[in-house]
């Protein structure tokens, strides 16, 4: 059964331009076009849109699910192939969460040094601290 | 010196000429502590080293190659670490 454009994306909940995005990006391709030159999906369209927002989900970008998904095509690759990307985008997200604690305590030091909400803007202490922080790179 | 190399258990080209790198590194450092670890099991510390590729290695706690390198290179390397310690 073949799917209209407007129809695949209201069954995978996606706008239509997330997924002319999503074929620029090479990640779909409509099986064909109709007599109007409509895009028409196949049912494994569904299954590859679903794939691709769950992956997205857990933190791959589209690139890495093209890459993902080009290991399912190959005949060689196994699942050890998939658990190395997934092990490594999870190095990738654990280095991120540690930079944003870093920042989160960062920020907190901040709040604490201005307790005295009362204070003139001149003197808030988060705007010197941010001032100096801009003043020390450039 | 310390020599951590990360892996993950399964992977061929993590185990690929990792001999080699052993090998490589016993010639040339006299108190050389070589460790494998598998990440799955160490992933905290790979985090808190910064390890984001597998296969990797890291020296007294810094990750220098982000895949396994040839064993020229790593020696070069090494040699490189030795003479700046001396």
């Amino acid at each position: 059964m073949s799917l209209t454009i407007g129809k695949i994306a209201t069954l995978a909940n996606v706008s239509t331009d997330t997924l002319r995005y999503y074929e620029r990006e090479l990640l779909i391709e409509p099986a064909a076009k109709s007599g109007g030159g409509y895009r028409l999906y196949g049912q494994d369209a569904l299954r590859r849109i679903r794939f691709i927002k769950q992956a997205q989900q857990c933190g791959f970008t589209l690139t890495e699910i093209r890459a993902l998904l080009t290991l399912r095509k190959r005949d060689e690759a196994c699942c050890q192939d998939v658990r190395q990307l997934a092990l490594e985008k999870r190095l990738q997200l654990e280095a991120k969460i540690k930079a944003m604690k870093v920042m989160s305590n960062a920020l907190h030091n901040l709040i604490e040094a201005c307790s005295i909400d009362s204070r003139p803007l001149d003197d808030c202490p988060i705007l010197a601290a941010l001032e100096q922080a801009i003043g020390n790179t450039n | 010196m310390r020599i951590d190399l990360f892996y993950t258990p399964g992977c061929p080209k993590c185990v690929a000429n990792k001999e080699g790198l052993r090998a490589t590194a016993k010639k040339l450092i006299p108190n050389l502590l070589w460790r494998e670890m598998n990440v799955l099991d160490e992933i905290d510390y790979a985090v808190e080293l910064g390890v984001l590729t597998l296969p990797a290695i890291a020296i007294d706690g810094e990750v220098v190659f982000a895949s396994l390198p040839t064993s020229q290179h790593f020696e070069r390397e090494l040699v490189k670490r030795i003479s700046k310690e001396a």
